[in-house]
């Protein structure tokens, strides 16, 4: 080769270019993160001590081995059957709330709307205290994001008491938030033309919206509200666990009396639910010809780049406009089987309560640790998070490909072309396998993982990491899969037909085109992980989070208040170091 | 090999180079049958055969080399391969490559910030890299524009002719099949219209070729 | 299109606004609630027959609502969604400090002298003692509590622990908290945690059962007694069914009788003899220790 090349070269005296420095920005973050893995091992013990409890296996085992068992007696399928009803419904009306609250919250975020304001008074600068107050918003949206469900609930209860309104509420406020953030960025990235063009001609903002964006948007907000019916369940079933009822709630139940044969019972409905749900959502997705590459809580505008297929979003299509009327129905049947009292709302009693809460808060007592305490837990925190997304980075990444369609399978990438019927059985069976394996990953709640670990696992910041990893495993699987699907596949192609071998091919043709999307949804994720270690306290390492839960029970409003606080600033940190890291991602 | 759009050029490309297998009759590549190797042995064609594309096919968030190391792939080991991805290997023979497709100053630019005709470049330093016996060049201009397309041909044409490779090509443009390549295939809905050489190619040959088109 | 969205939400809106209202009734019910301490099925057994003997007695609709986090039935109380709740020792006194001029009106005959249990896995090498100085065997293994608020399984077993000299970050780890008394006992028994703590009761009910394996885990130390559940009642009740209604629920408590067979049920389901009246006064105790401790500010 060398000497094929050198004869015909054409004696040039160009020299070879300087080799690019070795220690870039990427080899920092690189460096960063082994160094914080390393930390984060080393603060969770796992060095240390021992890890595996042998003497919990039986019972771990009996827990598994139960699975092929499930409780099938006609009253339990009864319960099941009515907790899934339960669940069902506090994410159909929780959702329904939040696609209401965060469309407006959505349009009102927007650069967009607060620019066509400047346009249509034609004048550049806006009042400062409405451009203060624009912030003061989007600031609200991002506390409200940063504060777990199940947090939102107790708050709820103290404010409206035990009417299931509370439950529903927590939901909507973290999903309202999420929502009008990602609604926001919709409106942001949408061809502004039109609106422009009716907002030159005089027309008022709020019609100029009407007219010249929100019609674009549509179908993308549609998709995106569908989207998070998966999330919703999940809520759902995490808020029964502190006391909503439906799945969630039974299943701990089971836990705590060992019943597992039940247990697998309330799972296979859990998963069945999350499923169909998942499905659905694909298939609405691809019928409406945006192809959401939005997930979980994707809060950045390059995750939600949603391209178009089709030229038109058809609302003719049949199963968009089922999935409409079906979900007509759901929403009112979901509040008439649940029954809110939204009269509450407007009550005396529920003013009341809430100055007295809000007083009770005020001011924030730091004092209740020292600094150094501070910083204990927070280590704990923030090492417990970051184990959680470097397991569930490193397992999704192994597991996303055998669980995109485009890969094994006949005609994918990796299937030589002429297999018969047994490879195509094998591959669809590793498919079918790994994409069930991501659904009972994320259906299961996060606590109910945890004290499963717990009985296998010493306790500590490790079953904890773990616990939340599983779970945020499941979840970014699922959208690590789907971002293997919308890979361009022909450079592959390239690459094997010039006989490149199967490692070949996934190193230097399906790696990097799919890997800096891959960890920018590890980090949206983390800020994810961070809110939910208030629900993996029983692990025995708790940090912030169960130092939450002990205040909240302590009726400490104030030291509640400073946790939160603590809290909303590490998620800021956090927040921070993600977006720069993803600027190098995409520099890079 | 000329025709119009359907009549077969591109899946007769990639019967050549082993990405599509025959479903009657069978295609010998080298010597070989393609559809009865084991896969070992069909990467082992396949490494001989080198293709560029319409689209060039490269990776675009790759730096410049890495692209055209890849196509070492079929003879580098997994670990020699992960390893260069970290720190480039083989530069002197990846900046060669390059120098000869006349931009060696990019070596380590990041592909996607190149042009298309520089990006078509870094596909054909990709293939000489592999150093095929032959190399497939499906619609290799198409995306090109006039101007480009006769600086690609000519390095195409300068390349095969130097260095003894068998260069096919699909094309859509009938003037440079005609300027550049010595023997003309004329494809229509799958079946060979004529198989000629250029010198004897009509204007009524190729009128036949776009029959009942406008 | 549209036409099908309108008809969707006027549909929601209809639907939404004739659902059932809950505030149609005459008199609103009685409601009762408990602390979520044990098996959740139990309680509830336990406590709709509770609530039709109350009916019964009282004449008033009584409801009974669960409620499965300790907080949040402290909190719920505090707001008048429970009349009359089902109270651990720290839970009562942190609801009282909630409502003004709330109060605790009656407990089992055993409330007045609860003990927790220490319990130990048979491998961690923990052995049954003598006295509370024993407890510092403690120190070097890892530990959990039950629920945070719970008083047998948190807030007295924290406090012999001081007693003892053993500081919280002396054992192994953190102590962990479980959630409950049965999974106390699950994660020792399973060796998850080598020592532990619960309401002696609970221990008893699953010994007696068998569901406890003996060989894995035995108790180690009984706590001292100390004052635990009790009815805690809002004041406001008497304006809703008379100035008698307080007594009259003390009265219907303390008329259960062991040897009438309909109250035999309701007091087993308690595990009590019988119901006696208690006042504020007996958990001033609790209500220190609590301070100390931070679960009461």
């Amino acid at each position: 080769m060398q000497k094929t090349l050198g004869s015909i070269s054409v004696g040039s005296v160009i020299e070879i270019p300087q080799r690019p420095s070795f220690f870039n920005r990427r080899l920092m973050w690189v460096i960063i993160f082994i160094g914080g893995l390393f930390w984060a091992l080393l603060e969770s013990g796992i060095f240390q001590n021992e890890l595996i409890n042998t003497g919990g296996i039986t019972l771990g085992l009996e827990f598994l081995t139960a699975s092929i068992n499930p409780e099938l007696s006609r009253e339990f399928i009864q319960l099941t059957l009515k907790a899934t009803l339960t669940t069902l419904a506090f994410a159909v009306s929780g959702l329904f709330l939040s696609i209401v609250f965060g469309f407006f919250g959505g349009v009102v975020a927007s650069e967009t709307w607060i620019k066509s304001y400047t346009i249509a008074r034609n004048d550049q600068d806006l009042p400062i205290f409405v451009r203060g107050l624009w912030l003061v918003l989007r600031w609200i949206l991002v506390l409200f994001r940063s504060v777990h469900e199940v947090i939102w609930a107790l708050i709820f209860v103290a404010i409206i008491g035990l009417d299931p309104l509370s439950a529903i509420l927590a939901i909507s406020i973290p999903f309202s938030a999420i929502i009008a953030k990602v609604f926001s960025e919709i409106i942001d990235e949408t061809n502004h033309e039109p609106l422009n063009a009716l907002l030159n001609s005089g027309v008022s903002p709020t019609k100029a919206f009407l007219y010249g964006l929100l019609p674009l948007t549509f179908a993308d907000m549609l998709a995106y509200g569908f989207y998070r019916f998966e999330c919703a369940i999940r809520a759902a079933a995490v808020l029964g666990i502190v006391g909503v009822g439906g799945l969630g709630y039974q299943i701990f139940l089971s836990l705590q009396t060992l019943k597992f044969t039940e247990i697998w019972t309330l799972l296979f409905a859990l998963f069945l639910l999350n499923g169909l749900a998942d499905l659905w959502s694909s298939i609405l997705r691809r019928r409406l010809g945006v192809e959401s590459r939005c997930g979980g809580t994707c809060i950045d505008l390059e995750a939600i780049q949603t391209t178009r297929k089709g030229v038109d979003p058809s609302y003719q299509d049949r199963v968009v406009k089922f999935s409409i009327i079906f979900a007509a129905v759901l929403v009112p049947l979901s509040f008439w089987y649940i029954n809110p009292d939204f009269g509450i709302l407007i009550s005396e009693r529920t003013s009341q309560n809430m100055v007295s809460v809000g007083q009770s808060a005020f001011p924030p007592t730091f004092e209740v640790f020292s600094l150094g305490e501070w910083i204990d837990l927070s280590k704990i925190t923030l090492s417990m998070s970051f184990l959680a997304v470097a397991f569930a980075g490193v397992i999704g990444l192994i597991l996303s490909f055998p669980a995109a369609n485009n890969f094994l399978l006949p005609g994918g990438i990796f299937a030589s072309g002429r297999e018969k019927n047994a490879p195509r059985l094998l591959a669809t069976a590793l498919l079918v396998l790994t994409r069930g394996l991501l659904l009972v990953l994320r259906s299961i709640p996060a606590p109910i993982w945890a004290l499963i670990l717990l009985y296998v696992l010493f306790p500590g910041v490790l079953p904890g990491a773990l616990a939340l990893g599983i779970y945020t495993l499941g979840v970014l699987g699922r959208l690590m899969a789907e971002v293997v699907e919308n890979l361009d596949e022909r450079p592959l192609l390239a690459l094997k037909a010039q006989g490149a071998g199967m490692g070949g091919v996934f190193m230097y043709g399906a790696l990097p085109p799919t890997y800096p999307r891959f960890i920018s949804y590890l980090l949206y994720r983390w800020e994810e992980i961070i809110r939910a270690t208030v629900i993996v306290g029983q692990v025995g390492a708790g940090g912030l989070g169960r130092s939450l839960t002990e205040q909240l029970s302590s009726f400490d409003n104030q030291a509640v208040l400073a946790i939160l606080i603590v809290f909303i600033v590490i998620t800021f940190i956090v927040d921070m170091i993600s977006a720069s890291a993803r600027k190098t991602l995409r520099a890079a | 090999m000329v025709g119009p759009s359907g009549a077969g050029k591109s899946t007769l490309i990639r019967l050549l180079n082993g990405t599509l297998f025959p479903t009657s009759g069978e295609v010998r590549v080298l010597g070989q049958r393609l559809d009865k190797l084991s896969a070992g042995a069909l990467r082992k064609v396949q490494s001989r055969i080198g293709t560029i594309y319409q689209q060039f096919h490269l990776i675009d968030n790759l730096q410049v080399v890495h692209n055209i190391n890849a196509g070492h792939l079929a003879h580098w080991s997994f670990s020699r391969s992960l390893i260069s991805l970290i720190r480039p290997m083989d530069i002197q023979t990846a900046f060669n490559a390059l120098e000869q497709v006349g931009i060696p100053e990019k070596l380590y630019e990041r592909t996607d910030r190149l042009s298309g005709g520089q990006q078509q470049r870094v596909a054909i330093a990709r293939v000489l890299v592999q150093n095929p016996e032959a190399i497939l060049a499906d619609e290799p201009i198409s995306n090109l524009d006039p101007g480009l397309s006769k600086e690609i041909m000519d390095l195409l044409l300068d390349l095969s002719y130097r260095s003894g490779k068998t260069l096919i090509s699909s094309l859509h443009a009938i003037e440079f099949a005609k300027s550049h390549y010595e023997r003309i295939i004329g494809l229509r809905k799958g079946r060979i219209l004529f198989d000629s050489s250029t010198d004897f190619i009509t204007e009524s040959m190729i009128n036949s070729l776009y029959q009942g088109r406008n | 299109m549209k036409q099908v969205l309108i008809l969707g939400f006027v549909l929601s809106i209809l639907l939404v606004a004739c659902a059932p209202s809950s505030s149609d009734q005459d008199t609103e019910p009685f409601v009762i609630s408990a602390i979520p301490d044990q098996n959740p099925e139990k309680l509830q057994r336990r406590f709709e027959l509770l609530a039709d003997y109350l009916m019964e007695e009282l004449d008033v609709q009584v409801e009974y609502i669960p409620v499965t986090n300790y907080a949040a039935s402290v909190t719920a109380f505090r707001v008048g969604d429970l009349d009359m709740v089902w109270f651990g020792g720290l839970t009562g006194v942190q609801a009282r400090l909630q409502v003004d001029d709330a109060q605790a009106i009656l407990q089992r005959n055993i409330d007045e002298e609860f003990h927790s249990i220490f319990i130990a896995n048979t491998d961690s090498g923990i052995t049954p003692i003598e006295d509370i100085n024993g407890l510092s065997q403690l120190k070097g293994h890892s530990f959990t509590f039950g629920s945070e608020s719970s008083t047998s399984g948190r807030l007295m077993p924290q406090y012999y622990l001081s007693q003892a000299g053993v500081e919280l970050s002396e054992i192994n780890g953190e102590a962990g908290f479980s959630g409950s008394h049965n999974t106390t006992i699950e994660l020792v028994e399973a060796g998850s945690y080598e020592s532990g703590v619960l309401n002696e009761q609970v221990w008893l009910s699953h010994v007696e059962s068998g569901e406890v394996d003996l060989n894995k885990v035995q108790g180690i130390w009984r706590t001292p007694g100390f004052y635990d559940y009790h009815w805690v009642i809002r004041p406001d009740v008497v304006e809703r069914y008379g100035e008698d209604f307080i007594e009259r629920v003390t009265q219907a408590f303390t008329q259960l009788d062991v040897n009438n067979p309909d109250h035999q049920e309701i007091l087993d389901l308690f595990n009590a003899e019988k119901f006696i009246v208690t006042e504020n006064g007996n958990y001033i105790e609790i209500e220190t220790i609590g301070r100390e401790i931070g679960k009461i500010k």
